[in-house]
């Protein structure tokens, strides 16, 4: 008897020691704002607070020194240019004239201002001032903010779900 | 014993045998079985199954490695074997959303990741290879991974300079600085600076012991309409008091304010007015004039005052010096004379600029503070205070050090007590089991504790001696991440040689100008070769940029070229002597390389130049989306209607072709223009000029001079 009481003792210790290496904590659903890197409120409703990743944190920097006295209606100087330009320029959580815009074009607009592509020359071209990176960034940025909310492309990312 | 039995026995004994063998077996089989099963291993395999699902599998696998990887920093001492599960973190094609943890592709940023490993940014434990060990806090590891929210904190372990990719650290160490931690706190590249809260020597001589009483209770003047004493939610304006509030009983209250009180070692001399000033009294409007004078000199740029718009409360003004909306209850109308005439003669460190006043302006602008700034309710709820006693006094003096008010304030004569709070200069790197959470129910990590002591510092220690300091969460969270960023002296000669310093910059000139750049404090505003004030331009290349007469006119008379911008350059009613030394000094001494004026004058402008530029100007370049000329254009850039008299032409050159080479910060675009359309564009903005007379704007009008300044200036 004594010897099957062993035996049994030493299956389950080798169960477990075996099992133990796979065991896994419960974790607690973080704040969705703590594990964001930044973050911003809708412009049409300032109680909605969307949160950035670093790349559109990024670009939420550079809107804020570069592009939004003429994108947006209210600056932190105060009074916008917005109103002073003829055609007047989009917001740029306007979803409905930029989210039709893909990326590359985006991109080419704020590279290369608005006369080289045919659009008004009081955009000034500042792929001169922004790295790359940045411009990536403000699009970014744009995207996260945009009202109604960017939708992107249909990607075929669907098939490369870990088996 | 038979033998037959013992054959029967050896039977048993065979089975015994057999079992403990093939249970021997097994456990040798544990181990190995053990190691194919453990967590990275898994993490491997399954990359590799990812991999091959992906139609750029073979560039995928080129370096892959069932082993596990390592990143190894020997300078940092950082050993980093993150890459072993996150084996995609620097696969450009893995930077989609949809691509699964811990797969994913890092976003790009300005370390190499496979040079610097996660750790040194994300801390937790790098030569961990299980999820939790590496991840969280565990029995031997007390450093868990950083939440992304304060990341900027690792920025700043190394990058002692503020950065403009990390915003909330930048104004973590600026409301560090603002709130004068560093009076009681040991902080890390945070100096002490010369004067934190005011020298009280002779505060007796400018304000009254219940007005101490009270602003010991509550330092707030301004409350909102419901009585508040948040207003504007401070947020947006800055305008913290830099006094917190402490927890002071009422017999502690009397005591400070009856030794504050009675702080008077030097007593004001009064002013005598020129017996024409009194003249004035005549006159019903006499605070209005004062208070016209006092919008023209632009004491709003430095100060603030509460206005009532919509309902609301909110503070107008810069918040230099102090917010004033209830002064003029506050101080002694002769101490308010003295101050406005010489601010240093009372406090030696004051960024306050000593204007030249003439006796009238200074009589408008005081009564205007002191019956207009004013509030008859200011001192209501105080209790009859009466005669300081000495008890009360002697009480005073001891809590005055006790409290921890020496250690930002000084009177003559007190010692405060060296290192008043805790060195904080190591917070950052803290382990939880060295912080004292008391009987708090916060959770038991570093950014609880920090957040849960700003917030509340009883809550965490019932015995706290720290004030109370109101801040928004924003600015919680903010003050958390530079706490968090301040990791304490560098372990090793290696890691001392990555830390990034901040910059030491030092302008000091001596001579003329450096009375005149004293006098009036230029540098708390401007900046010169990264040193001073960020609120008005960088003065560095001024020089360059600006022609000597449009200096001159306009130091006499400051009109701003931003008519968008709330803070303006206040009047100082500068002397033609004291403007033309600086304005010699500029045009000499701060120089761009960049701008040389021999290569603008070498080719001359003619009128077709002007002819394309002013075309160029209005169709190709549309640059009135930004300027004004005329009445017509944007206000991003500075107003071009008096270009022709401000600018030099060969900073308009430099600055066409690269506006970055001369301002790194300015956010002009960098365009490419030709070198026949810069001259073009050059030639038109110097024709835009306005003659001498509408230049020079409505004069100051002194009527009756100063009769003698506090620091005699030969007048021209």
């Amino acid at each position: 008897m004594t010897a099957r009481a062993f035996v049994l003792v030493s299956f389950l210790v080798a169960i477990v020691s075996v099992a133990g290496c796979g065991k896994k904590s419960n974790t607690v659903a973080a704040d969705p704002l703590r594990g964001a890197y930044d973050s911003e409120a809708d412009w049409n409703d300032p109680q909605r607070v969307i949160p950035l990743n670093y790349q559109q944190a990024q670009g939420k920097r550079v809107f804020y020194v570069q592009c939004v006295w003429c994108h947006a209606d209210t600056t932190p100087a105060g009074p916008s240019n917005r109103s002073n330009l003829k055609p007047v320029p989009p917001l740029m959580n306007d979803g409905g004239a930029l989210n039709s815009e893909s990326d590359d074009h985006l991109e080419n607009i704020i590279a290369l201002g608005g006369s080289a592509v045919s659009k008004s020359a009081m955009m000034p071209p500042y792929g001169q001032t922004l790295t790359r990176n940045e411009i990536q960034d403000v699009i970014a940025y744009t995207r996260a903010i945009a009202q109604p909310p960017y939708q992107p492309p249909a990607r075929p990312g669907s098939q490369y779900t870990i088996r | 014993m038979a033998a037959e039995e013992m054959g029967q026995i050896s039977r048993w004994l065979r089975l015994v045998f057999a079992l403990t063998s093939v249970l021997f077996v097994m456990a040798l089989a544990i181990s190995p079985v053990k190691d194919s099963l453990r967590e990275w291993k898994r993490y491997k395999r399954s990359y590799v199954r990812f991999a091959q699902a992906r139609p750029d599998t073979k560039h995928l696998l080129a370096d892959f490695n069932p082993e596990i990887d390592q990143i190894w920093i020997p300078d940092m001492g950082v050993v980093d074997r993150c890459t072993t599960c996150h084996q995609g973190i620097t696969e450009p094609s893995l930077l989609d959303p949809s691509v699964p943890q811990p797969f994913r592709a890092h976003l790009p940023i300005h370390h190499r990741v496979r040079d610097w490993g996660c750790v040194v940014c994300h801390r937790g434990q790098g030569a961990a290879t299980e999820v939790i060990e590496a991840h969280e806090t565990t029995l031997s590891w007390e450093q868990p991974l950083l939440p992304p929210h304060f990341i900027q904190a690792s920025c700043g372990t190394c990058h002692r300079a503020d950065l403009p990719e990390t915003p909330q650290l930048d104004r973590g160490r600026q409301l560090v600085t603002q709130l004068n931690c560093v009076g009681c706190h040991r902080l890390q590249g945070v100096e002490r600076p010369d004067m934190i809260g005011p020298d009280l020597t002779n505060v007796g001589t400018k304000v009254s012991r219940q007005w101490i009483y009270k602003w010991l209770k509550q330092p707030r003047t301004v409350t909102d309409n419901n009585g508040n004493t948040v207003v504007n939610g401070y947020d947006s304006e800055d305008s913290l008091p830099r006094m917190p509030q402490f927890r002071l009983t009422e017999q502690e209250l009397r005591g400070l304010s009856a030794y504050l009180s009675v702080q008077r070692a030097k007593p004001i001399e009064p002013y005598h007015f020129d017996p024409r000033v009194a003249a004035l009294d005549k006159q019903p409007d006499l605070a209005d004039q004062g208070e016209v004078r006092f919008r023209q000199m632009f004491c709003s740029t430095c100060h603030s005052l509460a206005v009532i718009r919509g309902g609301e409360t909110k503070l107008i003004g810069g918040d230099i010096g102090p917010e004033l909306t209830k002064v003029g209850s506050k101080v002694n109308p002769g101490w308010l004379v003295a101050w406005l005439r010489d601010p240093q003669g009372y406090l030696a460190h004051s960024k306050m600029p000593q204007y030249q006043w003439s006796d009238e302006d200074l009589y408008k602008v005081t009564r205007y503070i002191t019956t207009r700034l004013t509030d008859p309710d200011l001192l209501t709820g105080v209790p009859p205070l009466g005669a300081p006693t000495a008890d009360e006094i002697q009480l005073g003096r001891r809590l005055f050090v006790d409290k921890g008010c020496a250690s930002c304030h000084m009177i003559e004569g007190v010692t405060p007590q060296r290192d008043f709070g805790p060195d904080l200069s190591a917070l950052g790197g803290k382990n939880v089991s060295e912080l004292s959470f008391g009987e708090s129910k916060i959770p038991r990590n570093l950014i609880a504790y920090i957040q849960a002591k700003i917030t509340n510092p009883l809550s965490v220690n019932p015995a706290a001696r720290m004030p109370l300091v109101r801040l928004v969460p924003a600015d919680i969270d903010a003050v958390t991440t530079a706490l968090l960023s301040m990791t304490g002296t560098p372990s090793s000669s290696g890691l001392q040689k990555l830390v990034v310093p901040r910059a030491e910059a030092s302008f000091r000139p001596t001579g003329a100008f450096n009375r005149v750049y004293e006098r009036y404090k230029c540098y708390v505003c401007h900046a010169f070769n990264g040193f001073g004030g960020t609120l008005a331009p960088d003065l560095s290349y001024e020089g360059s940029r600006s022609q000597r007469q449009w200096l001159i006119s306009f130091l006499k008379n400051p009109q701003t070229l931003r008519p968008t911008l709330v803070f303006r350059m206040p009047q100082f009613n500068m002397s033609d002597q004291e403007a033309t030394t600086l304005a010699d000094y500029i045009g000499l001494v701060l120089q761009s390389p960049a701008a040389d004026p021999s290569q603008a004058d070498a080719k001359p402008f003619t009128a077709e130049n002007v002819v394309l530029g002013k075309q160029l100007y209005e169709v190709k370049y549309q640059c009135q989306s930004c300027h004004t000329i005329g009445s017509t254009g944007g206000y991003v850039g500075p107003n071009l209607n008096t270009a022709g008299n401000w600018l030099t032409p060969s900073w308009i050159e430099a600055w066409l072709r690269n506006p970055q080479a001369l301002m790194p910060d300015t956010i002009e675009p960098h365009r490419t223009f030709s070198e026949d359309e810069i001259h073009a564009l050059t030639a038109y903005l110097l024709t835009l000029r306005q003659s001498a007379k509408t230049q020079a704007a409505r004069p100051a009008a002194p009527v009756i001079a100063s009769q003698r300044g506090p620091e005699s200036e030969p007048q021209p």
